[in-house]
């Protein structure tokens, strides 16, 4: 059932996210790109990581995607005004390194190790939480200083002449 | 559940989706967008190793792995914000003064 | 002894140094006085070396090479044949030198000059008072290096440095084969001093090795002396000062070569081939320099046309074995050679610079000192009885003949035309020079020029006395001294009068006939000139050799020099390196296209290089 569950997840998550990496109206990508993380979410939640599930519909999704509308809706960009290439000659040579990884990925990945017998651990948020702040207090604030510094760059970057 | 490879070739298809589309597409904006998908699919690799082996360290690493990505998408953005100030245009086929 | 030997090679060396160094800023007289007083008191030593000798002297000044298998000091060797030979070179020098005090009067280059004459005499010494076969090398490439620097002594005229260059290549070509007789000499004994080498040689040397060193030998010789087939430099030489054709190209470099043979005679006479070719090589030489002078109108190439004839002459005497004889006429030569050019240097002075024979004339009475002075050295030549040339050529003569065998007489035959033909040619020049009335006016010759033919002319005349014959009531004293050092060589003289009495009657017929030709009916002599326009333009080039050794090796050298710079030298080497050049740039220009600017192209590069790990590794998993 949940095998079942996975794949379908998959299949949505993927066909979102190559009908937003080809749309040319960017407020259409962005949509289609919101789509494939609620998939990816519930991916995680079936993979037992209820808290991340909730925080990659909150900070992805929610906030990042968000920030991107923002910005686009910001910018008057206005129609592309090059020709449209042939299809083969834009996505071609991206296409075939890509596909390259993927099947060099795929090969690799094939003969890793099997699942463990019992079934999934489910990581419940205390669990989660503890982990964290007991084991990784310091990771904790190296990220904050992290976003600090990305809040003074943003700032910079952004003020009016 | 299905087993951890599968997990494992979704997450590289997405991550060459990802790729795929910061590679080719000229807007920033579109690049940013890939950059995000393939953040993304680490992310699931990450939270796949942490079911497989029953460790909330994979998905404490998916944490941070989302908070450098808001950070580094808001930086992002505003260096779009200011390019577009500067050049009027977010085609990055024309941000080519470093050609030759 | 040693000291004066020691002297005598000295003097002129340091004679040579001060003038080279420090002559630029002396003045002339000092220049002048240096370089004459250095060979004159050469001159004096060895004149007393000479009355002191007592026997054969060995002596070594110090070391020079010397490696554990071999050893070459510098060792001098005196006897006979090298104190007439120093004697001739130092007497005959001083005198050239006085001579060119005047004759350089208004030249410039004055200590350069003076530099190289004594430089080449004491490079003369050295050759002839060498001990060992690498120390006379040493003389021989010195006179060789200051024959080429004083031909081109005006280098500034281009000819004047392409006669130069001329000369020392080909008697470049002709050291080669010395050198290399000189390495088989070594191989051969196992040392390189003379007199070893000889005695080793009449001990134990095959008779085929010594056929092949002896005609190394005489190639190297006929280089140095201007035979054939390396004769073409001789009359282009004529371009340099007139004193330096009498000193080097008359009296002494040309006469290195006889001295060569002289001194490896021992060697040479094993082989009855070799001494064959000798003299073959030294009669034909002859008679074709004869016929040559008979055509040319530069009075100084006719004189270097008869050098080349007389010294086939030694080389004809060193082949029958008649060292005396030969020794005898390169003594009277440099005397009336010498006599000749002077005297020459004298009527072109006096001629305003004119060198051709058919614009003077009626010089006779104008300069009667000159007219003498060469009518001397002329007889001398054409071997007028009673005068040293007639005494030297005949004693040549007559060992050729006394040889016996059909070659030698055919060569004996040759020979004697050659003597009519040099009778004709010599007079001629004395015709159309001094006799009739056409030419113009002469300047005034310099004392110091005049002074010293006088000498040279008694000597000549007188010379015979050196080794007058017995049947003349002479007391043959050359031979005695030579004989006493086992120094004669092996000729026997038969039919010495007979020969004697064909070579006054050859001698009274030419001048007859040249009289005839020149005096009597000059118009019949231009009619016939008329007639034989090809004859004369092929005598007058020298039997065409000159442009037969372009044909031969200096156009197809000068085609694969060319053929080398061109096709292999600009075509393919510059070209293969501009084009590594171009090459490397156009790559540039097409790497730069990588360099879009464009962030798209990177990332895709980033990704790229990522597909390239990824493929590596899955590679070396399965």
């Amino acid at each position: 059932m949940s095998a079942t569950l996975f794949y379908i997840l998959s299949l949505s998550t993927v066909l979102a996210t190559l009908m937003a990496i080809t749309r040319r109206e960017l407020v259409h990508a962005i949509a289609y790109l919101v789509l494939s993380f609620f998939s990816i979410a519930l991916i995680f939640y079936m993979m037992g990581a209820p808290l991340i599930a909730a925080l990659e519909v909150i900070v992805y999704a929610g906030a990042i995607m968000v920030l991107f509308l923002f910005i686009v809706m910001m910018l008057e960009m206005g129609v592309p005004k090059a020709a449209p290439k042939p299809f083969l000659r834009t996505w071609g040579p991206a296409g075939f390194i890509a596909l390259t990884i993927l099947v060099c990925t795929c090969v690799l990945f094939a003969s890793g190790p099997g699942m463990p017998a019992d079934g999934v651990k489910f990581i419940s948020p205390r669990t989660f939480g503890h982990t964290l702040f007991s084991g990784y207090a310091l990771a904790v604030e190296a990220v904050s200083l992290l976003l600090l510094f990305a809040l003074v760059g943003a700032l910079y970057l952004g003020r009016r002449e | 559940m299905v087993p951890f490879s599968h997990i494992l070739i979704l997450a590289a298809i997405i991550f060459a989706l990802g790729a795929a589309c910061a590679a080719v597409r000229r807007n920033v904006l579109m690049i940013l967008v890939g950059v995000e998908v393939m953040l993304n699919a680490a992310g699931l690799a990450f939270v796949a190793g942490s079911m497989r082996w029953g460790m909330p360290e994979g998905q404490i690493f998916v944490l941070f792995l989302m908070a450098m990505a808001a950070s580094e998408v808001s930086v992002g953005l505003a260096l779009v914000v200011y390019l577009h100030r500067r050049k009027k245009t977010v085609d990055v086929d024309d941000y080519d003064d470093m050609k030759g | 002894m040693q000291k004066y030997i020691t002297l005598i090679l000295i003097l002129p060396l340091i004679g040579a140094l001060v003038n080279g160094v420090a002559g630029w800023k002396l003045p002339r007289r000092v220049v002048a006085a240096v370089g004459c007083a250095s060979v004159g008191a050469s001159f004096y030593f060895a004149w007393k070396a000479f009355s002191l000798m007592g026997g054969p002297v060995n002596f070594k000044l110090g070391d020079w090479l010397s490696v554990s298998w071999f050893s070459a000091p510098m060792e001098f060797h005196y006897d006979a044949l090298s104190a007439t030979m120093a004697l001739m070179v130092t007497g005959v020098s001083f005198l050239i030198h006085v001579y060119s005090v005047g004759y350089m009067k208004d030249e410039e280059g004055y200590a350069r000059y003076f530099t190289l004459l004594n430089l080449f005499v004491s490079s003369m010494l050295i050759l002839v008072l060498a001990a060992n076969l690498p120390l006379m090398y040493i003389g021989w490439e010195g006179v060789g290096f200051c024959s080429y620097a004083l031909i081109g002594f005006w280098y500034k005229d281009t000819a004047n440095a392409d006669a130069g260059r001329k000369a020392f290549i080909v008697t470049r070509i002709g050291d080669v084969a010395f050198g290399v007789a000189l390495i088989w000499l070594f191989y051969f004994a196992g040392s390189t001093s003379i007199s070893v080498v000889n005695e080793q040689a009449v001990g134990s040397m095959p008779v085929s090795t010594a056929t092949f060193i002896g005609i190394l030998l005489l190639f190297g010789a006929a280089g140095k002396s201007a035979q054939l087939p390396l004769s073409v430099w001789l009359p282009d030489a004529m371009a340099g000062p007139t004193p330096v054709s009498a000193l080097i190209h008359a009296a002494t470099m040309v006469t290195a070569g006889v001295y060569l043979l002289m001194r490896m005679f021992p060697v040479i006479h094993l082989s009855e081939t070799a001494m064959a070719v000798t003299a073959g090589a030294g009669a034909l030489t002859a008679f074709y320099a004869a016929t040559c002078a008979l055509a040319q109108r530069d009075i100084k190439k006719v004189l270097a046309y008869s050098t080349i004839s007389q010294i086939g002459y030694m080389f004809m005497g060193v082949g029958a074995g008649a060292l005396t004889g030969s020794l005898f006429h390169l003594l009277t030569h440099a005397f009336f050679k010498a006599l000749l050019f002077l005297t020459a240097g004298c009527i072109i002075h006096a001629m305003k610079g004119e060198r051709d024979i058919y614009k003077m004339g009626g010089l006779m009475t104008k300069t009667p000192v000159l007219f003498w002075c060469f009518l001397a050295g002329a007889l001398a030549l054409s071997a007028a009885p009673g005068t040293g040339g007639f005494f030297s050529k005949d004693l040549i003569q007559a060992a050729t003949l006394a040889q016996g065998s059909a070659y030698f007489t055919t060569l004996w035959v040759l020979s004697e035309v050659t003597a009519f033909i040099t009778t004709i040619y010599i007079f001629r020049v004395v015709y159309l020079v001094f006799a009739g009335e056409s030419g113009p006016a002469p300047v005034k010759t310099p004392r110091l020029m005049t002074v010293t033919l006088v000498p040279l002319a008694v000597m000549s005349l007188a010379g015979g006395m050196i080794n007058a014959p017995e049947l003349w009531g002479g007391t043959q004293r050359l031979a005695t001294i030579l004989a006493s050092q086992s120094l004669a060589g092996s000729a026997h003289v038969t039919h010495e009068a007979f020969v004697q009495a064909v070579g006054a009657f050859l001698f009274a017929a030419g001048v007859a006939y040249s009289h005839y030709i020149y005096a009597v009916n000059p118009e019949a002599r231009v009619k016939r000139a008329y007639k034989y326009p090809g004859l004369i333009a092929f005598l007058n080039s020298g039997w065409y050799l000159d442009r037969l050794y372009n044909i031969i090796f200096v156009t197809p050298y000068t085609r694969l020099s060319v053929f080398l710079w061109k096709t292999v030298d600009e075509a393919a080497l510059d070209y293969s390196f501009d084009s590594a050049g171009t090459g490397l740039a156009k790559a540039g220009t097409l790497l730069r296209a990588s360099v879009t600017g464009r962030a798209s192209t990177y990332i895709l590069a980033v990704l790229a290089g990522a597909a390239a790990i990824m493929v590596f590794f899955t590679w070396s998993a399965i």
